[in-house]
């Protein structure tokens, strides 16, 4: 379904000492600099997945999709989508995809909503019965009906994300772009928006690539996740995989009257654990635990505290993926120096 | 081509739909354009009077009226402001978003601004036309209004509205490797309005230089039809005037669609 080959591109940019002195400095003699944005990217989507797109701030994500979605030409390298070349034949190619740029709008600044969706629907020739078929669903899932009538500059950020994910999917996409669909917003509006994807893929069939900050979509929504760095692939594979690699981490914290008599001594002694498999902060009555699961099962290290001392509260904390995350990351950024 | 009005048509209709919430800057548009015309009116007045001989290098005061307030009018029809509205998606990196749609660039460029130019046909053009024939008929008695004339220049008014377009296009694209235009912009403004004669007619001008000026296409984007109008052109003279304008939007036409193919290439979207 979707083939990015090698994928490559290289901005110029002109580099400027700071101050206005370098400015005016720029101005008589710039110096050029290449930036390169995304760098050997390549990965393949199978039809009716979603991907998780993720990666650090500037890593090159954007970069890359706006390569798949044909706006910007890639330096070298190829991608293909549903057999197509983006930038081979523009006009056709976005019939078939539908995007959503958390950061910008494809709706009509200053005119009602409605008027979008009917300057859309013509533009992408669909029918009138499909029309109201797809309003009727959209406005289930996505509850446009309260401001569907008002002027989009009026709307807030979570109506006007709801109505843009409303926008790219009216015309029945095979392929969905969704570059942080979930930015800035709250709670319900986050598992709205969820809802709609996740009804989308299933119904329809649809191939989605989602990038985004928030590990509950990923968690939520991805089969699989690919991530970048620096330009660069890190990781390709399932949730699951990374987390089995990476994510055998647990965190207990009990609540204690006083956690002054457990050391992290009497805990490594007596559960026979060495270097970071094992990590123990105590505050007041706070007391936190954090260990490998695989040296140790969940169970044992709870009665083992238990025996130790009188516990008035206990929470777990499952590995979770930002942790995960991080993790890689920091493993990227050693292996770099 | 019932395909190309049914999916360019709502570019049109939002356009004048934004132009109906933003009335008021319309509004101020039309009044501001009015009283610039009659600023040049009096300086010519002056002009006129000073030179105590009724005719001034064979315009006479009628036909300065006329021509003041039709190239006026004219050059704010044909006035194309597709380049300030390429940079500024450009500057603000929305263009990803006009990419993003299945149509044709340039057309819906096009389609969204001629929204615009319907309202100034409406609201600015035909009572200007109306107002001055009906100036002419009291200054000299006869109506002089002349429907073949009248055609040929709303033929010709349309061929300067795509070659005012194709220019400003490809001026446009020039966003792509600068980045920011609005310094450039106003060159490029004050240039057209000198070049297109709006400023101060051609026929002014020294010999060699209105020559020459009157082959190159802003004369086309203004100049000729209201010399159609005004009648100052034979009937051989015009059918080579409009050919010309002809040639002139074939051209430019293509040099757009060049310069599209090599700047897409080099779109780099801004923020994000």
């Amino acid at each position: 379904m979707i083939y990015a080959e090698h994928l490559r591109k290289e901005f110029r940019k002109t580099v400027k000492d700071p101050g206005l002195k370098g400015s005016f400095k720029a101005l008589f003699k710039p110096k050029k600099e290449v930036v390169v944005a995304a760098d050997d990217i390549s990965f393949h989507v199978p039809e009716g997945e979603i991907l998780g797109f993720i990666g650090p701030n500037g890593a090159g994500k954007s970069t890359v999709i706006k390569m798949l979605t044909g706006i910007l030409t890639p330096t070298s390298g190829e991608c293909r989508i549903n057999g197509k070349i983006p930038q081979n034949d523009r006009k056709n190619y976005v019939k078939e995809i539908g995007a959503v740029f958390g950061q910008r709008t494809q709706l009509w600044w200053d005119l009602p909503l409605q008027e979008t969706y009917n300057v859309l629907k013509e533009i992408y020739e669909v029918d009138d019965a499909k029309f109201k078929k797809r309003m009727d669903f959209l406005n289930e899932v996505l509850e446009l009906e309260k401001f569907i009538k008002s002027p989009v500059r009026t709307l807030s950020l979570g109506q006007r994300m709801r109505a843009d994910i409303a926008a790219s999917m009216l015309h029945s996409p095979k392929v969905l772009f969704l570059d942080e669909p979930t930015i800035g917003l709250d709670v319900v509006v986050k598992d709205n928006i969820r809802q709609a994807i996740m009804k989308i893929n299933k119904e329809e069939k649809t191939t989605v690539i989602l990038t985004t900050h928030d590990i509950s979509d990923i968690e939520l929504l991805c089969d699989r996740i690919v991530m970048i760095d620096k330009g660069k692939n890190v990781y390709d594979g399932s949730l699951h995989e990374l987390r089995e690699n990476f994510g055998q981490t647990r965190e207990l914290v009990f609540e204690t009257d006083n956690s002054s008599n457990l050391t992290e001594d009497l805990f490594r002694k007596g559960l026979n654990l060495k270097g970071s498999d094992l990590v123990i902060e105590s505050e007041k009555n706070n007391f936190k635990v954090r260990f490998n699961s695989t040296k140790i099962p969940v169970g044992e290290m709870l009665s083992y505290t238990l025996s130790l001392t009188k516990v008035k509260d206990i929470s777990v904390k499952d590995s979770d993926i930002e942790e995960i995350i991080r993790n890689l990351y920091r493993q990227g950024e050693s292996s770099d120096e | 081509m019932n395909k190309i009005i049914k999916s360019y048509a709502p570019f049109m209709q939002a356009g004048i739909q934004t132009l109906i919430i933003y009335r008021m800057n319309f509004l101020g548009f039309v009044i501001g354009g009015l009283i610039y015309c009659f600023v040049m009116f009096y300086l010519w007045r002056a002009v006129f009077d000073s030179n105590g001989e009724g005719i001034f290098l064979g315009f006479s005061m009628t036909d300065m009226v006329i021509y003041l307030f039709l190239a006026n009018t004219t050059s704010q029809l044909t006035y194309s402001s597709v380049s300030e509205v390429i940079g500024e998606e450009i500057k603000d990196g929305s263009i990803s978003m006009r990419l993003l749609k299945p149509v044709n660039t340039d057309l819906s460029y096009m389609f969204s601004e001629l929204g615009e130019v319907t309202m100034k046909l409406l609201v600015l053009f035909l009572p200007m036309i109306t107002g001055l024939e009906i100036y002419r008929f009291c200054i000299t008695g006869t109506v002089m209004f002349n429907a073949i004339n009248f055609l040929l220049f709303l033929l010709s008014v349309v061929l300067a509205y795509i070659i005012s377009f194709r220019v400003n296009l490809c001026f446009g694209f020039i966003a792509f490797y600068v980045k920011n235009l609005w310094g450039i912009g106003i060159l490029k403004n004050s240039i057209i309005g000198f070049l297109s004669g709006s400023l101060i007619p051609l026929a002014f001008m020294p010999d060699r230089l209105r020559v020459c000026l009157e082959y190159m296409p802003f004369a086309s984007m203004g100049y000729t039809p209201v010399m159609i109008y005004m009648g100052k052109y034979g009937a051989n003279e015009i059918l080579f005037r409009i050919g010309l304008q002809v040639v002139w939007a074939l051209l430019l036409y293509g040099l757009s669609k060049l310069i599209w193919f090599g700047a897409i290439k080099k779109l780099c979207v801004q923020g994000g």
